[in-house]
């Protein structure tokens, strides 16, 4: 049954997606939920809200708010955490709860403008995507927000965009892509999301380029282009060191290498580096651009599909989150490399739970 | 808002329990989460939710029918390899939540799962979410349909945070889902069961020996229960303990469906009214139990530990084995002071507000769902020594407990071993967390 998962746990869903990317930027965050929600995005999906205090906030939604959709009441409650507290902007995330009642967002973005003075984000995921939709969708709509000035461009400045903990492994990951792209010799780089700030995103329109590090950031890309001209790269500049070193040893080899599409694809330019003859699939439970893939390439639809996929794939080696092992049949002879996705089992490279 | 909101006991006591002030009441105000309040927001995301606990039943697995966000938080309840390989997951998506074609796929996905199995489960348990609680799900007629076509027995259990404050929370409701196997069987006078928690009792609970005392010879909590037919044998039972008053309802249950009496106790930790209440219980089963030694091996703890350290400010959790309010009367009747209590107030526990006002006024309290939590600043603490896990994370400088392990305190037991932890706590032998 497509649905139905026997050996893996759900992925980061959409509404985790939207607080990671907005996580960094100094708002109150409010996910509109029952309670749930929340625990499970701050307690597994945000490693970044265990070692510092953040203004995320559930809307304690009950019975009777959903069933009599009470958004006036939740807007008070919003506005009485805001009055006084220096935080620069409100954002409601969706849930399920919004989705089945149908909330009107952008009431709601209305309602939370008028009542704090202040710009308000909405994003209305609904739990049933993966995060990458909620944080495109995040990520558009900061961008829409705040970045609204047409300013020089700076020749020496880059931006990064689709940057989080829930795509790369490591809460260091916005250092590491910038000094990546430092070395390539630009000046100066904002990773929006992980190292800069809000600020930073209202001078958007003040780089040079963008470099989109994964699918979640390339709506903001676009939108970026089209409304200021800056140009956008799709690229992923650094790769842990730890999956780098065991790349040389699959040159020539059957590999399929899973993880969000833009890193999975820099895994795949790297090994056939050292040997171009080398067979690399590239695959992905989440978003998959069709102008960024190769023949071969897939979407994963479903465990049954993934298992079938590795079956009949005849791979030699498998670059992957080490927690997909679990659907795999143990008697099939491939090698697993360890390249820990935070979106599928929750663990970063630095452990910091 | 740009500080932590607190009130004095003196003051909340002045107010009554009509009138508590909204800063404390999480139906007031946006909930706040921090890492102390994860338990909170989240009753599954650590320790015993809903999922956790409904797979209490030995032998079962659980399915959970829910959009993917609901499922997340389960790979680390997972990661116990024993629970990873009974977690089942049948996922929502869009079209699903409006108009609710996924119970259509129950009953076959129940028999996949069962056919998946090394061993076929005993039961499979339907976690089921907001979602159905929205769409007027009619989980139990869904259940049946899967128990026919699987050929096994099917139990909803309804994690339903919307009404985590309405007269059936979820950590009631699943209570009554986990007994809700039991078939009739006929009474055995000298067996009871301990209801309440989804872990056992300390081994060194009084309650086992004093039980037996009585002539009690099979005690059944359904974490000791090794197999299906050792949790049927609870269906036995001459009358069942009550523990926690989130089992009230399964017990009346019990009562309805097999004719299993209950008597309730509450945790407690001053002494004089652990002796009470074991002397109740003594009158209804007609025993009288001889709890002295006991009580005199707690009483003999507090003192040990107020000789060694003296007199100790304290701040209390809630994230913890007790009642924080009822723990607080404990330690300022025992000599001790209590600073700050990070607390939900509400009916059952405003008594201990009182008590606690009349004899320690300016104790603080404080919400820890309150907004104006994330402005607490702990370096500005008034005490020296914290129980419960909040209360550590809120004072991370502080020696102290977190004193919620899973394997429960209780009675006289509960409390020795309290005041030996935070000993040790307090000498350094041991790391608290």
């Amino acid at each position: 049954m497509k649905s139905l998962l026997k050996h893996l746990s759900p992925f980061a869903p959409d509404q985790s997606g939207a607080v990671s990317a907005l996580f960094d930027f100094g708002g109150l965050i409010v996910i509109c939920d029952a309670g749930g929600c929340t625990g499970n995005i701050c307690g597994f999906d945000e490693p970044r809200w265990f070692i510092r205090k953040s203004a995320v906030f559930s809307a304690g939604l009950r019975d009777m708010d959903a069933i009599l959709g009470r958004d006036d009441k939740l807007v008070s409650k919003l506005q009485n955490a805001m009055d006084g507290s220096g935080l620069k902007f409100s954002a409601i995330i969706g849930t399920p709860v919004p989705a089945i009642i149908a909330t009107d967002f952008k009431a709601l973005k209305r309602m939370a403008e008028k009542r704090t003075g202040l710009p308000a984000i909405t994003v209305p995921t609904t739990g049933t995507r993966h995060y990458d939709r909620g944080a495109s969708d995040a990520w558009l709509e900061l961008f829409k927000t705040f970045a609204t000035e047409k300013l020089d461009i700076d020749s020496g400045t880059v931006g990064i965009l689709g940057a989080s903990p829930l795509d790369f492994p490591t809460l260091d990951a916005g250092n590491q892509l910038s000094d990546a792209l430092k070395k390539g010799g630009w000046k100066s780089v904002k990773c929006y999301g992980m190292g800069a700030g809000l600020d930073d995103v209202k001078k958007a329109s003040s780089a040079a380029k963008n470099i989109v590090v994964s699918p979640a950031g390339l709506a903001a890309a676009k939108y970026l282009q089209k409304t200021f001209g800056t140009p956008y790269e799709v690229r992923c500049p650094w790769l842990p060191q730890q999956v780098l070193d065991a790349l040389p040893a699959l040159a020539g080899k059957r590999t399929l290498v899973i993880h969000q599409q833009f890193a999975a694809n820099a895994v795949r330019d790297e090994i056939l580096k050292h040997d171009a003859t080398s067979q690399v699939d590239v695959a992905s439970w989440f978003m998959m651009e069709s102008e960024f893939m190769r023949e071969n390439d897939f979407h994963i639809e479903s465990e049954e599909a993934f298992i079938e996929a590795v079956a009949n794939g005849g791979y030699d080696t498998i670059v992957c989150d080490n927690r997909l092992r679990v659907a795999l049949p143990r008697t099939q002879a491939f090698q697993i490399i360890d390249f820990p996705h935070f979106a599928v089992s929750g663990r970063l490279l630095d452990e910091v739970k | 808002m740009n500080h932590a909101y607190s009130i004095t006991a003196a003051e909340l006591a002045a107010r009554g329990r009509d009138d508590i002030p909204p800063e404390l009441l999480s139906s007031a105000h946006l909930i706040y989460s921090s890492p102390a309040t994860l338990a909170f927001n989240s009753p599954g995301a650590q320790g015993f939710g809903v999922k956790r606990a409904g797979l209490a039943v030995p032998g079962s697995v659980m399915l959970l029918v829910a959009p993917a966000c609901c499922g997340r938080n389960t790979a680390t309840l997972g990661c116990e390899a024993s629970l990873a390989e009974r977690f089942f997951y049948l996922m929502q998506d869009d079209t699903d939540i409006v108009t609710g074609r996924h119970l259509a796929r129950i009953p076959e996905a129940v028999k996949e799962v069962c056919d998946s199995c090394a061993v076929r489960p005993s039961a499979v348990m339907i976690c089921i979410t907001c979602v159905d609680a929205l769409l007027g799900t009619d989980m139990e007629r869904v259940c049946r349909k899967a128990s026919d076509y699987a050929g096994v027995p099917v139990v909803p259990c309804y994690m339903y945070a919307l009404t985590r404050e309405g007269r059936l929370p979820p950590m009631v409701s699943v209570r009554r889902s986990v007994y809700s196997l039991l078939q009739p069987r006929e009474k055995v006078p000298t067996s009871v069961n301990i209801l309440g928690f989804f872990s056992p009792l300390r081994d060194d609970t009084e309650l086992y020996t004093l039980l037996r005392s009585a002539g009690v010879r099979s005690i059944r909590e359904i974490s000791r229960c090794a197999d299906y037919e050792e949790y049927q044998k609870m269906a036995e039972a001459n009358f069942n303990l009550v523990l926690n008053q989130e089992a009230r309802h399964a017990a009346a249950d019990l009562q309805k469906r097999l004719g299993i009496p209950s008597v309730e106790l509450a945790r407690l930790y001053q002494t004089d009214k652990i002796a009470n209440q074991y002397r109740l219980l003594g009158q209804a089963v007609g025993a009288e139990f001889d709890d002295a030694p006991f009580r005199e091996r707690a009483e003999q703890a507090i003192l040990n530990f107020k000789n060694t350290f003296g007199h100790r400010t304290f701040a209390v959790g809630e994230w913890l084995n007790a009642d924080p309010f009822e723990l607080s009367l404990s330690l300022i009747r025992n000599g001790f002071a209590v600073s700050k209590i990070f607390g939900t107030v509400g009916g059952s526990n405003f008594v201990y507000v009182k008590k606690i006002a009349a004899l320690s006024p300016d104790t603080k309290i404080y919400s820890n769902l309150s907004p104006s939590m994330m402005f607490y600043d702990g370096a500005d603490a008034h005490c020296d020594t914290v129980i419960g896990r909040d209360a550590m994370y809120y004072h991370p400088a502080l020696p102290g407990v977190a004193w919620n392990d899973e394997r429960q305190p209780f009675g006289y037991a509960g409390v020795a071993a309290l005041f030996d932890a935070l000993g040790k706590a307090l000498s350094g032998k041991e790391a608290a967390r």
